[in-house]
């Protein structure tokens, strides 16, 4: 294991591969967070991490596609803090599933908390604070199996509040349209939960589309949802979140997800999916080179059709 | 101005139109995807052309000329009038400023309490029989929302005394239970079905038949639900689909992936040519 360097924050060129990025900041038994919500997935970083057969992992995130299920179904994940795992209108999440019903590949450990609680402990955390207080989860089950939230009086008015505790994740990845090789992070569309996600984290891989120049990002400066010195490493990774959607880059690949989710419906289905699309092509490229540019490219032109960024 | 209703349509256009009729005019919409996203789409384009409809994601007010396909798809992000950050989005629908939110679930008690988590069947919550999504965010509209609909298919093992697993809380033990327990929003208007809608009563809490589809009896509502149902006085029928509905949700879903079974056999290139089609009309239309 390569040890990681505090000052790496401080660096002015972070631009690294995603396999070293990965590698570098991401040890077996860390505690990991990843950007995106029903669209803008992390889903490269998460083939990386099943190819580098990265263990026991401490999920934290308020509803993962790939980056929950595949990684769950990879044997990569050991504790999940979430509030949903599957996929939505294109499929269900049936590694998930099959490790809560029928421990394949494993048990995993199980925390549940709602999108708005987990986003909550994500800003807890970007502002160093011990937890946040909030309405939601009161008078559901939610709170029956969840030891870590306390229901209490709030001190000025005598309210009952749910206490949501505060989250610094080991690590963070988080996958925006653009970057200076500084850090500097720019997102075109909505940013999930990104922005606190980095500044919460005690390191962070941001993965970009495309990496600009420090005077681009100077040019727009309130497109940057994360300045460079919460960020470690950047690395340019376009179609990042293919088979789902980019704002302003790519439209969603709905007919390759589904045939996807198909293919997971069963353990052997998903097995040889990861044969097919994560070991054999070796790296994103060669994932993106198999899916066929001239697909990606056409879900770009579609994308333009409906949806300019104006920069 | 008189409407004119559809003679032709099916039970999947029915229910896009019933939760359609649900939203008023100006009010910001909180949809998940699927019938309800849709459904959003028709109201802001037929009777509710105020609508402001807030997708987990981030985004809000879109526009789109297509279908969403999901809550972070960029359909979302189409003419949107803000893109911001997840919990930013939830914490103004915990400040109030949310009207309605829309959510599912695979249970349902009679005072509309949700179950999206797990089905219990022999075992319980760490040995479930079903494991299914989980909350994502339908806990945090069912608690802040200015009021909620529910949709889910009426079947007798969906519609129970208990649910096995409070996901989204209704009224919990009815009367002012939401009050006792902190909840900041109204909690459900309606539970819309494949056969039928209930309503809720302003006392007790408890959901009563309100309507059946056409076509459909009240004995056959009544064998779908676990629990002794309250009927209305007057049970009204379900108002079918206007003709405007229908056509703008057939504009919409094209390719029948909410209303059909379109996502079987859905190629690339039909896929492409859905979207593309869908925007050269509405963009005659609107």
């Amino acid at each position: 294991m390569i040890n990681i360097n505090p000052n790496d924050k401080k660096k002015p060129d972070k631009r690294m591969t995603l396999t070293d990025a990965i590698k570098t900041y991401v040890p077996d038994g860390s505690m990991i967070s990843f950007s995106g919500m029903g669209g803008a997935q992390c889903v490269a970083p998460t083939y990386e991490i099943i190819r580098q057969g990265i263990k026991k992992l401490t999920f934290v995130g308020d509803s993962p596609c790939e980056s929950g299920d595949m990684l769950i179904g990879a044997g990569a994940i050991k504790k999940a803090e979430i509030a949903w795992c599957s996929y939505a209108v294109a499929g269900l999440g049936y590694n998930y599933r099959r490790a809560i019903e029928q421990k394949i590949p494993h048990e995993i450990e199980l925390v549940e908390y709602s999108n708005y609680t987990i986003g909550l402990r994500f800003l807890a955390g970007a502002i160093n604070v011990p937890y946040i207080p909030t309405k939601s989860l009161m008078g559901s089950d939610l709170l029956k199996y969840n030891e870590k939230i306390k229901v209490e009086e709030d001190p000025y008015n005598g309210e009952k509040v749910a206490l949501i505790p505060a989250v610094n994740p080991d690590i963070a990845i988080v996958h925006v349209s653009r970057a200076d090789k500084r850090g500097n992070a720019q997102m075109f569309g909505f940013s999930s939960n990104a922005e606190n996600l980095a500044r919460a984290a005690k390191h962070t891989i941001v993965t970009c589309e495309e990496i600009v120049s420090t005077e681009e990002i100077q040019r727009h400066p309130n497109l940057t949802i994360i300045p460079e010195y919460a960020v470690d490493a950047v690395v340019e990774v376009p179609f990042a979140s293919h088979p789902w959607n980019f704002p302003y880059a790519y439209a969603y690949d709905m007919p390759f997800h589904t045939e996807q989710l198909a293919a997971f419906k069963t353990r052997e289905g998903f097995e040889k999916w990861l044969e097919d699309y994560c070991f054999a092509p070796g790296s994103w490229e060669g994932y993106l080179e198999k899916v066929g540019y001239g697909r990606l490219e056409k879900l770009r032109q579609l994308e333009r059709r409906f949806t300019k960024a104006k920069y | 101005m008189s409407k004119e209703y559809a003679q032709d349509y099916s039970l999947q256009e029915l229910l896009v139109a019933a939760s359609a009729k649900e939203i008023m005019d100006g009010d910001v919409v909180f949809a998940g995807v699927g019938v309800p996203t849709l459904g959003a789409m028709v109201a802001k384009l037929t009777h509710a052309p105020n609508v402001i409809m807030a997708m987990e994601s981030g985004s809000i007010g879109p526009q789109p000329y297509r279908v969403i396909l999901g809550i972070g798809d960029n359909a979302c992000v189409e003419n949107s009038i803000c893109t911001t950050s997840l919990w930013r989005l939830f914490s103004d629908q915990q400040r109030g400023y949310f009207d309605v939110g829309m959510i599912g679930g695979a249970q349902v008690d009679k005072y509309g309490n949700l179950n999206s988590t797990v089905i219990f069947g022999e075992g319980d919550y760490y040995t479930p029989a079903s494991r299914l999504p989980g909350s994502g965010g339908a806990n945090d509209i069912a608690s802040s929302a200015g009021r909620t609909i529910l949709t889910l298919p009426l079947q007798k093992r969906r519609f129970l005394e208990k649910v096995d697993y409070i996901t989204s809380p209704g009224y919990i033990d009815g009367y002012d239970a939401r009050e006792k327990h902190g909840l900041p929003g109204g909690g459900p208007a309606a539970i819309i079905t494949n056969k039928c809608v209930f309503r809720f009563d302003p006392t007790t809490k408890e959901a009563y038949l309100y309507s059946v589809h056409p076509g459909v009896t009240v004995e056959e509502v009544k064998a779908e639900v676990s629990w002794e149902l309250k009927i209305a006085d007057d049970v009204k029928v379900t108002e079918p689909p206007t003709l405007e509905e229908v056509r703008i949700t057939r504009i919409l879903d094209a390719g029948q992936i909410y209303t059909g079974s379109g996502l079987k056999g859905l190629t690339f290139e039909k896929y492409v040519q859905m979207l593309e089609t869908s925007q050269e009309i509405l963009h005659q239309l609107f």
